[in-house]
């Protein structure tokens, strides 16, 4: 368990923004904090819809339950986060 | 007896160079001090200023631009101006006089530089005056705003925000001390003069002027004009300095200077002059859009002045131009966001009136930013006003310390670019930023943006409270929206009328 910053670049929002999140969370979990910031401040929420995490630039998203520290994530490493239907 | 005309003995007393007997040539003007790239002194005498004038002349002048500016101040102390002006307005002045103000000081420096250091004599002596002119400048826009300081306290920042590490203000410090405050004096003639000057701030000087005088602000009209002539006097340094490097073979690393510049330039413009266009400024007194602007004074007549000198344009010039169309309007939206941590009151400048007007200059305006000023405005309509305030940081860019953002909704094309730099990840709003990091790593990579301070513990407690108090905004100082979310209403009566 530790405190880990990472950058998110949500679908739909105007900005980069520092997100901590945490080397136990789970992909979902990330999403929920990246959501937090976004969704319903600037990017209407989309609630038939799920939100996936992925690298920049990469098409693969990460599976919803990997944690943190099994994805090589790096700190401030920029990820998107996408609106998805599962 | 009569005195001469200044053309007749102009041409002699100016040429002051001499041949150093104590010391050599290279240690009374050392390279790293005079950007020379090696063009012998001899070469830089053909230096012809296209402004010439002597000392007596530019006192009585100045005296006169000073005694005039100041007697419009003086008429108009009293007059209601400043209460009655749309708060847009003085959020323009507070922004315009804490972003500029203690900048001229260090354009004075780097005049200076050019006094010193400058290898024509010409170049000496135009900096001459022209380190004079900014000290003006300096104090000028320091003691109009003063007046105002009892009436509202963010005046204040005409002179603290240099002070501080608010992030605009590193911001500006940022991109200052690279063009004017750690370069040689060559290296200032182009990048100061030459892009900074002649590209943008007659721009910034112009269209602020124009829109003032249309406020009915006339004390800041006469100001800023006062200040503008000036400005198009010593701009010209920079050309002949050009015309040298270009003519000894320099030409590659004249672009180079003049790129890096323009870049940096178009940074600081793009968010203090484009959100005061579009959104700060009434809707009722604008005459062109930020982007009608750039087009006319960059595109028509900036490029044509590249080209004149036999400069290319800048390798990035389309993505440049592309950026008019949205940068400014993602740069207003953040500033709005994180409004507290602005020495201004930022307004939202989104009525309907205002969105129309959006999306007919800017066509899809509504599609992109206008999906999250609807977020925004929704939030307001239903007593949410705490969705409206942030709670993280934005990751600021390691070259320009803005924000890295671009266009949300339909069009979301948010993108960081990052470069990884002997083990430190470095992040940059665009290729252009990116570039210029490129050029010299070693300038720039020790530098901490404020959200690296943040991660190394130097701000504490470590949350937005935290980040406020590091960029030493007191209350009564932090920005809000400026005309007290009134503008919301706007959206409540059609909704009402639609109900009834
Ligand atoms: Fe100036
Ligand atoms: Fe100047």
């Amino acid at each position: 368990m530790a405190l880990f910053p990472v950058i998110s670049n949500f679908q739909y929002d105007f900005v980069l923004q520092l997100l901590p999140v945490d080397t136990d969370n789970t992909m979902d979990e990330v999403a929920a904090a990246a959501a937090h910031h976004s969704v319903g401040r600037r990017v209407a929420p989309r609630p038939d819809k799920v939100v996936r995490v992925r690298r920049q630039g990469d098409e693969q998203f990460f599976p919803r339950d990997a944690r943190l520290h099994e994805t090589g994530i790096k700190p401030m490493e920029t990820l998107e986060f996408i609106f998805c239907d599962r | 007896m009569a005195l001469l005309d200044r053309a007749e003995w102009y041409d002699i007393a100016r040429a002051t160079n001499w041949t150093p007997k104590y010391v050599s040539q290279a240690e009374l003007f050392p390279d790293l001090m005079t950007g020379a790239q090696g063009v012998p002194m001899e070469k830089w005498e053909v230096y012809d200023e296209p402004y010439k004038t002597s000392y007596p002349e530019y006192v009585r002048i100045q005296r006169e631009k000073d005694a005039g500016a100041y007697s419009v101040k003086a008429a108009l102390e009293r007059s209601r101006i400043f209460e009655d002006a749309d708060p847009g307005w003085r959020s323009i002045l507070k922004s315009h006089y804490g972003a500029i103000a203690l900048g001229e000081y260090a354009a004075m420096s780097a005049e200076a530089r050019m006094v010193r250091f400058g290898q024509a004599p010409g170049m000496r002596n135009m900096a001459t005056f022209g380190m004079m002119d900014e000290n003006r400048h300096a104090q000028i826009q320091l003691f109009f705003p003063h007046e105002y300081c009892p009436k509202d306290r963010q005046f204040d920042w005409a002179h603290k925000a240099y002070h501080t590490n608010e992030w605009a203000a590193i911001a500006a410090r940022h991109a200052f001390d690279d063009l004017f405050m750690s370069r040689s004096a060559t290296d200032i003639a182009v990048m100061l003069t030459f892009a900074f000057e002649t590209g943008f701030t007659n721009m910034q000087f112009l269209g602020l002027a124009a829109d003032a005088a249309e406020t009915g602000d006339f004390t800041f009209a006469s100001l800023i004009s006062s200040i503008q002539t000036d400005e198009s006097r010593h701009a010209q340094i920079g050309g002949p300095a050009l015309q040298v490097l270009i003519a000894n073979g320099r030409k590659a690393e004249a672009q180079r200077l003049v790129d890096i510049a323009i870049a940096r330039a178009w940074r600081i413009f793009c968010i203090l002059t484009g959100p005061s266009m579009d959104y700060n400024t009434p809707l009722e007194h604008r005459k062109q859009s930020f982007k009608e602007f750039m087009q006319e004074w960059i595109v028509g007549q900036f490029e044509r002045s590249l080209i004149d000198l036999g400069l290319d344009l800048p390798w990035y010039w389309e993505k440049m131009i592309a950026e008019f169309d949205y940068q400014h309007h993602a740069y207003q939206m953040g500033l709005w966001f994180w409004r507290p941590t602005l020495w201004w009151n930022p307004a939202a400048g989104v009525t309907p009136e205002c969105r129309e007007w959006l999306e007919e200059k800017y066509p899809g305006w509504n599609a992109t930013f206008g999906k999250c000023w609807d977020v925004i405005t929704d939030n307001l309509l239903n007593g949410r006003p705490e969705l409206t305030a942030p709670e993280t940081l934005p990751i600021v860019c390691n070259m320009s310390q803005i924000p890295i953002c671009a266009v949300p909704g339909d069009g979301w094309n948010v993108k960081d670019y990052p470069l990884e730099h002997e083990g430190r990840l470095y992040h940059f709003n665009s290729e252009i930023d990116r570039w210029i990091f490129e050029q010299d790593p070693a300038r720039y990579r020790d530098h901490m943006t404020l959200v690296d301070r943040f991660l190394a513990g130097k701000i504490s407690p470590p949350n937005l409270l935290g980040a406020l108090i590091y960029m030493n905004l007191q209350p009564g100082e932090m920005g809000d929206d400026a005309h007290g979310y009134s503008w919301v209403e706007k959206f409540r009566e059609p909704a009402k009328a639609a109900a009834e």
